[in-house]
């Protein structure tokens, strides 16, 4: 069974938040309004912090694209008390909607804030995008393409992508990567499998020296940094 | 000397104006939750920085209340301190009321409540290692034994009552240490993660409790016309005294641990931060000094008003308390990255009071009084009042009447 992971290069990051909006698109994220996103109610798969460090003119700026961690011991799946978080046998942190409760505790529980909690029915008029994706048709499926309000959410890796990949016989992390990945316009990021040492997150891991995020919570993330 | 016990005849024009405001605010409590429940959440002020609001923190506080008076109730039914007795049944009642209504507050807090049914299926459909799922089990034999015990000591059982009691106590300690357990665990937040949360819980719960249960019982008494032994309240009083000095101990050693390395700062966070009057203000200043020094005052807290401040004090600074865990336990940005982090993901969180939210909280506080005005009337709570002072005070208007007929003093002791 293959482990997937992620690989972002902080080098090659230009924190142009195309992840975001891929990933926006490819899930069918609501969409939240610039007063939800004051309030922090907007509702984020992938986000892009800017961390700066220093002030003008000696400052340096990190864009840390953040993803799910995907975490090999999970803080959510531990606090879930209905198993609507679960870790699948792929690595791949799952949240099952219709168990979901709604108590957000494991948005409490979550040291990466990579949980959201939807907070209300979305009007009809911004799912109903003119312009399907253009390879819509050969994925299947739309994931989610009815949301319920009052659950969590999270990233998913595109596991729909995946599946559809394995099921096709399509190499995955070559073929078929999640839409942050094939959206990234400067190719900082990289997916694959963790456990082949010849996938291209292998080798990326093994190039240079790389970091997690807030190792010291003993989360063990699936998603890797190469630092500048 | 033993006791007996009578309703109350709720007939006067007092009782029927609160329990007309107390059921119109019950209705307020069903359409704000219809509202958040077709509106959504987005009517409340959480967010996803601080998503837990009002309703987890009058949860955890009536919880709080709820272990509180049934370990104080145990004092006349287990202990067997007769000078308890005449608040006995009131105890075990508000304990049972307010583990109720801290049970409605985690069912109209969550997203989907339509499915909190998912939360009892042990071992089925929930995973065991969540807090929430070990407290469900918790939580619902508590409600269990709280029925029997009340009943029990409704038909006057005493002996059995005393089994049932010791097995409740325990189990109201259990509950109110797992619900701390609930915060405390949570090793990425600073401010929530300690290992003596929940016994800072458990002691700040027998403070509560034992305010509230003074509160309510001398109000109660007071307004039905019942006289209240003086030395009862003293005694109370001086017992919360002990419990808030073992709170102090315990919040003191709590930030302590946090303060002495460097690593602090959530806590410095929680301190000067802009909750920082949560924590000062309520939980150290009403929940904790005030009553502390009216209660040790030598004038002041050998009197009935002395113990009754510092219980209202305790009641608000421990809500206070709950508040100060709850909002800026979760308002503290987390440290993603070594730096300044921008934007939102690196401010504090804001949790403003919306309407839909604080209404809902206060329904469910109406809800929780009007039961217990309700229970007055239909169960036999209250001591009868000695038939020698009813008869010395007439009531000329219509105010809550006493019943005497029931009356006897029988002289003789138990045991």
């Amino acid at each position: 069974m293959a482990r997937w992971g992620m690989v972002i290069d902080m080098d090659k990051c230009v924190g142009c938040q195309a992840c975001t909006i891929a990933c926006w698109e490819e899930n069918n994220i609501p969409h939240g309004s610039p007063e939800d996103h004051k309030r922090w109610r907007e509702i984020f798969w992938n986000k892009v912090i800017t961390v700066s460090e220093g002030r003008y003119p000696t400052v340096s700026i990190e864009f840390i694209s953040m993803p799910c961690m995907h975490c090999d011991q999970p803080p959510c799946v531990t606090v879930c008390p209905a198993k609507a978080t679960y870790r699948r046998e792929d690595g791949i942190v799952m949240q099952d909607f219709r168990r979901c409760i709604g108590c957000r505790y494991c948005i409490v529980a979550c040291p990466y804030w990579a949980r959201n909690f939807n907070y209300k029915t979305q009007a009809e008029e911004e799912y109903d995008r003119p312009d399907p994706p253009p390879d819509r048709v050969s994925r299947g499926p739309w994931p989610f393409p009815h949301r319920i309000r009052g659950v969590v959410e999270k990233c998913t890796f595109c596991f729909h992508r995946i599946d559809q990949g394995i099921r096709e016989g399509k190499k995955i992390g070559v073929d078929v990567v999640p839409a942050c990945v094939e959206a990234c316009p400067t190719k900082a990021r990289a997916f694959g499998d963790l456990d082949d040492p010849d996938s291209k997150v292998s080798r990326l891991l093994a190039s240079r020296t790389s970091i997690r995020l807030r190792e010291d919570m003993g989360t063990h993330p699936k998603t890797f940094y190469l630092p500048r | 000397m033993e006791l007996t016990y009578a309703p109350i005849q709720g007939k006067s024009r007092g009782y029927r104006t609160m329990l007309a405001i107390l059921i119109a605010l019950v209705v307020v409590l069903i359409t704000s939750f219809l509202v958040a429940y077709l509106m959504g959440q987005q009517v409340w002020g959480i967010n996803n920085e601080v998503i837990w609001g009002q309703l987890i923190t009058l949860d955890i506080y009536f919880i709080g209340l709820s272990a509180g008076a049934i370990i104080i109730s145990s004092l006349s039914y287990v202990f067997k301190r007769e000078e308890y007795k005449p608040i006995g049944r009131i105890a075990v009642f508000m304990g049972l009321l307010l583990m109720i209504g801290a049970m409605v507050c985690v069912l109209v807090d969550l997203g989907r409540p339509e499915k909190f049914w998912r939360l009892f299926m042990y071992f089925y459909l929930n995973n065991m290692t969540s807090l929430f799922a070990i407290n469900g089990i918790l939580y619902l034999g508590y409600i269990l034994l709280m029925l029997l015990y009340l009943w029990l000591i409704l038909e006057n059982r005493i002996r059995l009552a005393a089994i049932i009691g010791t097995i409740d106590v325990i189990w109201a300690i259990m509950v109110h240490t797992g619900t701390g357990a609930i915060f405390g665990l949570i090793a990425n937040r600073e401010i929530l993660f300690t290992p003596i949360k929940p016994f800072e819980f458990l002691t700040a719960a027998l403070t509560s409790g034992t305010s509230l249960l003074i509160l309510v019982s001398i109000v109660t008494f007071k307004f039905t016309k019942r006289a209240f032994n003086k030395g009862l309240v003293i005694s109370l009083g001086k017992l919360l005294s002990y419990i808030v000095i073992l709170l102090l101990v315990l919040v003191f050693f709590d930030k302590l641990t946090h303060m002495y390395f460097p690593s602090r700062e959530g806590t410095v966070f929680l301190f000067s931060g802009p909750y920082w009057w949560l924590f000062w203000v309520f939980q150290i200043g009403m929940g904790i000094i005030i009553p502390l020094v009216i209660l040790f005052h030598p004038r002041l807290g050998k009197t009935v008003k002395g113990v009754v401040i510092a219980a209202a004090s305790v009641v608000i600074g421990v809500l206070g308390e709950r508040a100060a865990l709850v909002i800026p336990g979760t308002a503290y940005p987390q440290p993603l990255y070594p730096g300044q982090i921008e934007g939102i993901w690196g401010a504090a969180g804001v949790f403003p009071m919306t309407p839909w939210e604080t209404l809902l909280s206060l329904g469910i506080i109406s809800l929780v009084a009007l039961l217990f005005v309700l229970g007055l009337k239909y169960l036999e709570l209250l001591p009868a009042a000695p038939s020698a002072e009813a008869v010395a005070v007439p009531q000329p208007e219509p105010s809550p009447p006493v019943t005497d007929a029931s009356t006897k003093e029988t002289g003789e002791k138990l045991d």
